[in-house]
């Protein structure tokens, strides 16, 4: 067992096995691996690494051949990302059967061992043709997002569907010798970034913006918009690095985010300014005479129905996380006959956000 | 086997290099060895074929937009009304698909079956016109997603599968889910 273990582990780990400025440059705290070939015949490699439960996942699956090793190859990485990390940074050991890959409901993969709770790593996982990597990091709050993607030829018009005319126009400003690398640099960008979100491109590619590409150090970065951006309000209005690296026909694209452990509380101004947004959001078709403002009141002005309300309510609580009394200001409402304005309903918000109040700008780290 | 299955299929062996014989309307185009940049590919080889505009994200994603958060789906689990709104957007779907916890995950299974894409692009090509509407001459695509009838000249653009996807979520929404949800909050205010 420890035999194979070591063996995984260096041939991933040995300097030869890096790319040029792979993602170990910036997150020295992150375990990267890469495997090009299966280290064994598959399924005495399964007996040896997987768990249980990842067994009878591999003796199920009906994939073709190439989809069945490239999985294989990446639970691989992935254990042995893992089992050095925790070598390196806590001087514990681990079998790869002792460390279970696990998807979340989302498909985001979880590490799962027989250590403590607030000792599971965060990990990500790519493959592509025939070769996988995993990047790993102890901190189980970090968001990791890894891709890798081999630099085959690819149909010229992928571009037309991958991204914005913005995008484009960013590629534009390349010389040809370039651009289709930095097409794909740009798409693993993408890929990591939903990977580090936990949710995929499930949003649509166009919600995962590229604002930049700097080609001397190979970071893009990429700021989430509309339906991306309900899946992570906490990003709203940050553009996130992701660093990107060519290396032997293959990009690879990597980012490693923290969120602050503890949430702070929003401001009133920025519980307004989400107010303001959301409504914008709620009512784009609506056609109103003028422009919605903090005096303007729901049900009056703005033609509110209660089921707007509902959804407004709700989506307020998914954006704080934190359940409100909703139900009883809109019975109360409903009581008196009387209209609620934003700057209320702002209010009401601020008051039942628990925890301290924020002074300042945003605190939050993101890397 | 529909032609539309047929056509598919034809796509999907060439982009992927295995055999038409291994595609069936179960499979997934994953365990085909697609890639994401593969399902890309397959994209814009159907949608040059087809003459259709594929949506750029699963119909749970635009309900989602459409229906606010929490309605469809919480926590990574379809709620009952995300599987009722599934359950009659996907009939191809097996009948157990929507019992019991389902995690947004398992709905891959569904989105990247060979039979969702072909119920799909059948869908989607209903509003590609195979006759000129003026003067009934054969249509034939031009630039972008554009089509030119080669009688008369007249030219068309095609309507996009996420609009035509919005356009179906807001009508279940206003059909089914609103009066639902409207006797559910007058229920809510009465207590």
């Amino acid at each position: 067992m420890n035999a194979l273990g070591n063996s995984v582990y260096d041939s991933s780990a040995t300097p030869s096995g890096l790319p040029a400025g792979c993602p170990l440059g910036p997150w020295p705290q992150s375990v990267y691996c890469r495997l090009d070939a299966l280290p064994y015949e598959p399924n005495v490699l399964a007996d040896l690494i997987l768990s249980p439960g990842e067994g009878a996942q591999w003796g199920s699956m009906r994939a073709v051949e190439k989809r069945r090793h490239e999985w294989l190859l990446g639970r691989c990485v992935a254990k042995a990302a893992v089992r050095s990390l925790l070598e390196r940074d806590l001087d514990l050991y681990l079998s790869p059967t002792e460390i279970e890959i696990v998807p979340d409901p989302y498909g985001r993969p979880l590490v799962s061992t027989t250590l403590q709770e607030p000792l599971q790593p965060s990990i990500s996982i790519a493959h592509s043709h025939g070769t996988a990597v995993a990047l790993a990091v102890l901190d189980p709050n970090a968001h990791v997002g890894i891709d890798l993607e081999s630099l085959t030829h690819r149909r010229q018009d992928f571009e037309t569907i991958a991204f914005s005319p913005d995008e484009r126009s960013l590629l534009a400003t390349l010389s040809p010798d370039v651009r289709g690398e930095w097409a794909l640099r740009m798409w693993c960008a993408k890929e990591a970034m939903g990977k580090a979100i936990g949710r995929g491109l499930s949003a649509g590619l166009l919600n995962f913006h590229i604002n930049r590409a700097d080609s001397a150090s190979g970071f893009i970065e990429v700021e989430l918009r509309h339906g991306a951006l309900e899946q992570c309000p906490q990003l709203r209005g940050k553009s996130l690095a992701v660093y990107t690296a060519l290396a032997s026909n293959f990009i690879f694209s990597a980012i490693i985010y923290q969120q602050g452990a503890v949430r702070m509380r929003p401001s009133r101004q920025e519980i307004l300014d989400y107010l303001l947004h959301k409504m914008g959001e709620l009512t784009q078709d609506w056609d109103y005479p003028d422009p919605v403002s903090p005096a303007s009141r729901l049900f009056t002005e703005l033609g509110f129905e209660s089921l707007d309300a509902v959804v407004l309510c709700t989506a307020i609580q998914e954006h704080y996380q934190t359940p409100m009394p909703f139900a009883e200001l809109l019975a109360e409402i409903g009581q008196q006959q009387r209209d609620l304005s934003i700057d209320e309903l702002t209010d009401f918000v601020d008051t039942h956000l628990g925890g301290p109040a924020r002074s300042g700008n945003v605190t939050r780290r993101v890397q | 086997m529909t032609e539309v299955f047929d056509k598919f299929a034809q796509i999907v062996a060439k982009s992927l290099r295995v055999d038409a014989s291994q595609v069936a309307p179960d499979t997934l185009l994953t365990d085909l060895g697609a890639e994401s940049l593969d399902l890309i590919e397959i994209t814009m080889e159907t949608e040059t074929q087809f003459h259709i505009f594929l949506p750029d994200k699963s119909i749970l994603e635009t309900a989602g937009e459409i229906f606010g958060p929490g309605i469809l789906e919480k926590d990574g689990y379809l709620t009952e009304e995300g599987k009722r709104l599934l359950s009659r957007r996907m009939p191809e779907a097996d009948a157990q698909a929507f019992e019991g916890q389902v995690a947004i995950q398992d709905l891959q299974h569904y989105f990247l079956k060979v039979g969702t894409w072909v119920r799909m692009i059948e869908g989607l090509a209903q509003y590609t016109p195979a006759e000129c509407e003026s003067c009934g001459g054969p249509m034939a695509a031009s630039m972008g997603f554009r089509m030119k009838c080669e009688k008369c000249g007249g030219e068309i653009t095609l309507r996009s599968g996420e609009e035509i996807n919005r356009e179906w979520v807001r009508e279940y929404y206003d059909r089914e889910y609103r009066p639902r949800a409207e006797a559910l909050v007058s229920a809510t205010a009465v207590q």
